[in-house]
């Protein structure tokens, strides 16, 4: 986590273009030094670190799958098994015909590619997270092995080629290219080397690339807050099915290369051990770390043959330790640790010249550019009604909001209250989509909400905030308020200087860098507010946005709401009374899941049964808690 | 279809879903109950087994042996569980990671003593018939067995003190310990419990299965697929999820192959939570 945001931090801060240069730069010199290595040394030599360039590459598609996305895949040594068998079929085929097995590669890249879409659609379209995902990669896996172990006798072939059950498929084509025109040309050992090499570096640019771009840091956002990102508005399924499908590629890809390396692939690929030493190696050298991807397979191979005896027979029990030590010691991996220790020490640098920074000036700080942009356009009817429509949600037997018919203005603040338990929070949650409706309606002007995920509502301008503020804690104030932006306008550029803008509104400026954690309670609470405003809602959610204030800090959040309300249809849940009062605001009662009363504050404060349902309300609750 | 036909397979179904509910039972009071991964649990099984298997090559009777198994495995998981779990309670993917690693090192010692070959225990009883078709007395046992450990389960969550004391620390871990519960004491034991119930399918299974070191693994993946499709429940949800499992997975045998008997379990695990996210038995727990 805290190398994520490390590097979420540095991304902000440096030039990417000249980070792409010196990642690049970086990769050429890597490769020029290997190059005149594998040159110096026996081929037989070269011969055997292709093996770890496809472990390498393997690996890699384990950091860009796990360490930037956090999705922790077991997986991705059964895909890279489904590569290496694909590329063997494919080749055993083809290859006497075409004089290439180039398209086998590609073929193998594609199997990855598919098994990996498929699997990640069940597993994020329904909503499976954290070690689901890792149980679910790993009985696939399993499965897989179960099943190609099954597969011995002449049944079970592909045209020429046949599956060879627990011995394996044997007398795979070596990796051969051919130019159109040109004869075919089979690589010498040195140089198949070179090319995977070249090929894991690439990989690992391009994956450094995809960190830097927005797309990798809503990844590092999804991490620390999944519920947040989808609430602004950012489609988190479609995010993650994209993410493991590239990973699935990369891992078929490295498949393809190992069965053109060995020229055969078996079942034990599928097995446990293969899953548990991708994980080892990315969990040892960092697997927030592109570098730790090498630097894993080599520590790890070191280690093995180091300690494992020279029949390797107790590899494993070498591995499992090893496992174990880094989870209870190291849990960062070697390489983000290097980084932490020098990161510290540029931190303390960085402190001496930090007063001269905090002085540059805002680049825009025009208020009422911000609250323009709610607006937007001008015109003056672009706010949206909300409604919902006989509404009602069950969780078991209990109706926690029961046939509730409510329609509010497309301009202005409304209130909603009532004692606890009386279905406040569960409407708002209706409303924003968090919930489905066991029957009802929610409607948006003319538009039917009732199916709409949380990040089309989003889209579609229903922002909200929650009661306990969902904030990216580990992320600074700026960068909460840049995720908002971007969710919106998909620029970089504009994101930045709205949230420079946002944050002087929000009275954050000077605390624009500090961890959002770290703010006081108010403050996360306004961040909050400042990052659903930033999605330029037409219909805002606040569930009780004065939670935990002090008294000055509640009547700036009045002030705040109200201008909001000029703007928008604000929709504030609120137990704090004389904050109610303040807002002069028509008024909902809820009282246990059903409408109970509507009107203004004078006329509801006359209502002796108001009166009734709080005070005999509150003591029930008190009871029932 | 002739009734001893159909008596022979509904006791091949019967049998199936006894083993799925045995396997699973002691893994879903760990994961269940304090949200832990355990990689290892096949690996308890395969202990479980081993231990029966040492306890009948020095003279004990095989059920005494069993038993003991079963204690052994239990001490076991609690002496894993000072060393190791809990310092990675609340890390979720790091218990998974180090348990994991805690499988291959006792799949590797374990072979390390007793080789890679397949062991046996003799089956402790014989066979019965009905019509044309004689069956293992022994599966009945071993539906016994299943139906014991999730009654004994149920038992000592529901009607003991450290049921009670267990319960109350995973719904709010705080609040326990402030009203007195020793929450890490709880843990111990809990994981504990689950390690001796691995153990005793583990003992109960041994007779029929290849004793191997690496028996385990065809039990970990089918065991977290029936306590992930059963749900938070930790007795309604793995039973639930046994039989519905079970019956697809021995049709789908006696249909095709047992590797495809494997693949639909799968397969009909990951689509049941494509439209049921929280498990058989989640629907009633609140947002």
């Amino acid at each position: 986590m805290n190398a994520g945001t490390a590097r979420f931090r540095s991304q902000q801060a440096g030039s990417a273009r000249g980070s792409v240069r010196n990642d690049t730069a970086a990769a050429a010199a890597a490769f020029a030094v290997v190059a005149v290595l594998a040159n110096l040394v026996e081929e037989f030599t070269a011969f055997e670190w292709t093996l770890w360039a496809t472990q390498a590459i393997l690996a890699l598609s384990l950091t860009l799958v796990w360490g930037q996305g956090g999705i922790f895949s077991l997986g991705q040594a059964a895909i890279y098994g489904v590569g290496g068998y694909t590329y063997g079929f494919w080749a055993i085929n083809l290859a006497d015909n075409t004089g290439e097995t180039m398209s086998a590669v590609l073929a193998a890249v594609a199997a990855g590619t598919i098994v990996a879409a498929l699997l990640g659609y069940f597993m994020f379209y329904g909503n499976v997270t954290d070690v689901y995902v890792a149980i679910i990669t790993l009985a696939t896996s399993l499965v897989l092995f179960a099943f190609v172990n099954s597969t011995s006798g002449t049944a079970y072939r592909i045209g020429d080629a046949p599956f060879g059950g627990y011995n394996g498929m044997t007398r795979i084509p070596r990796l051969t290219v051919r130019l159109p025109g040109a004869e075919s040309y089979m690589l010498t050992r040195t140089q198949f080397f070179l090319v995977c090499a070249a090929a894991g570096l690439v990989i690992a640019v391009v994956i450094r690339v995809i960190a830097r771009r927005p797309f990798g840091r809503v990844s590092v956002a999804l991490q620390h807050n999944e519920l947040r990102t989808e609430l602004l508005g950012y489609d988190v399924r479609r995010h993650k099915l994209a993410l493991f499908t590239v990973g699935g590629a990369i891992a078929g890809f490295a498949g393809a290369l190992f069965a053109a390396w060995g020229r055969f692939i078996s079942p034990p690929v599928f097995s446990l051990a293969p899953a548990a030493l991708v994980v080892i190696w990315v969990l040892v050298g960092g697997r927030t770390s592109v570098a730790g991807a090498f630097v894993g397979v080599l520590v790890v191979k070191g280690f093995s043959s180091w300690f494992g005896g020279a029949s390797g027979d107790n590899e494993p029990i070498v591995l499992g330790l090893l496992l174990i030590v880094i989870v209870l010691a190291l849990p960062g991996g070697i390489v983000p640790s290097l980084g932490r220790t020098r990161s510290r020490i540029s931190r303390f640098l960085a402190s001496r010249s930090r007063a001269s920074a905090a002085d540059a000036p805002v680049p825009s700080q025009n208020l009422d550019r911000v609250l323009e942009v709610l607006s937007d356009t001008g015109s003056e009817d672009r706010g949206h009604r909300i409604a919902v429509r006989g509404v009602t949600k069950q969780f078991g037997g209990l109706a926690a909001v029961n046939d509730v018919t409510l329609a509010f203005p497309s301009r202005g603040v409304s209130c909603l209250i009532g004692p606890n338990g009386a279905g406040k929070s569960t409407l708002l949650a209706l409303l924003s989509g968090q919930l489905r409706t066991t029957s009802g309606a929610v409607t948006l002007d003319d538009h039917d909400l009732t199916k709409w995920h949380p990040y089309r509502r989003a889209r579609g301008g229903v922002g909200i905030k929650l009661q306990v503020a969902s904030i990216y804690k580990a992320l600074t104030a700026r960068e909460n308020l840049w995720l908002a932006c971007y969710a919106k306008s998909r620029s970089i550029e504009s994101a930045r200087t709205r949230s420079s803008e946002l944050l002087e509104w929000l009275g954050l400026s000077d605390d624009a860098e500090r961890p959002a954690g770290t703010l006081s309670h108010g403050q996360q609470q306004w961040l909050e507010v400042g990052m659903v405003v930033a999605g330029e809602p037409s219909v805002v959610l606040l569930d009780e946005p004065t939670a935990g204030m002090t008294r000055d800090e509640t009547e700036r959040t009045a002030a705040l709401v109200a201008q909001l309300g000029e703007r928008a249809s604000v929709i504030v849940v609120e137990h704090d009374m004389e904050f109610v009062r303040r807002l002069d605001a028509p008024i909902a009662v809820l009282h246990m899941g059903s409408l109970f009363a509507q009107g203004s504050f004078e006329q509801l404060s006359r209502d002796e049964r108001i009166i009734d349902i709080y005070l005999g309300g509150r003591h029930a609750d008190a009871a029932s808690e | 279809m002739a009734f001893d036909r159909l008596f022979n397979l509904g006791f091949d179904l019967v049998t199936s879903i006894s083993v799925l509910a045995l396997v699973s039972v002691g893994l879903a009071i760990t994961f269940g109950m304090r949200g832990i991964i355990n990689l290892a649990h096949g690996e308890f099984i395969m202990l479980g087994a081993f231990a029966t298997l040492t306890g009948v090559r020095n003279g004990l009777n095989t059920w005494v042996a069993m038993l003991a198994a079963a204690v052994a495995v239990g001490v076991f998981g609690i002496i894993v569980e000072r060393l190791l779990i809990r310092w990675l309670y609340a890390r979720l993917a790091d218990t998974m990671l180090a348990t994991w690693g805690l499988s291959l090192v006792m799949v590797q010692v374990i072979e390390n003593i007793y080789g890679s070959v397949t062991e046996g225990i003799a089956v402790p009883v014989g066979d019965f018939s009905v019509g044309n078709y004689s069956m293992s007395t022994y599966n009945v046992v071993l539906m016994g067995a299943a139906v014991a450990c999730v009654l004994v389960t149920y038992a000592v969550m529901r009607h003991t003190r450290y049921g009670l004391h267990a319960r109350a620390s995973v719904q709010s871990p705080s609040m326990a310990e402030s009203l007195g519960v020793n929450t890490s004491r709880i843990n111990m034991w809990t994981f504990g419990f689950g390690a001796s119930l691995a153990g005793a399918a583990g003992a109960v299974l041994a007779p029929l299965v290849g004793v191997i070191p690496t028996m385990g693994q065809t039990f970990v993946a089918r065991s977290f697929m029936t306590v992930i499709v059963g749900g938070p429940a930790f007795v309604a949800g793995p039973v639930s999820a046994s039989g519905l499992l079970g019956f697809i997975e021995n049709v789908s045998t006696n249909l095709f192959t047992p590797v495809i008997g494997q693949a639909m379990l799968l397969i009909a695990a990951i689509v049941i939570l494509r439209f049921l996210p929280q498990g058989l038995t989640g629907q009633r727990s609140l947002r």
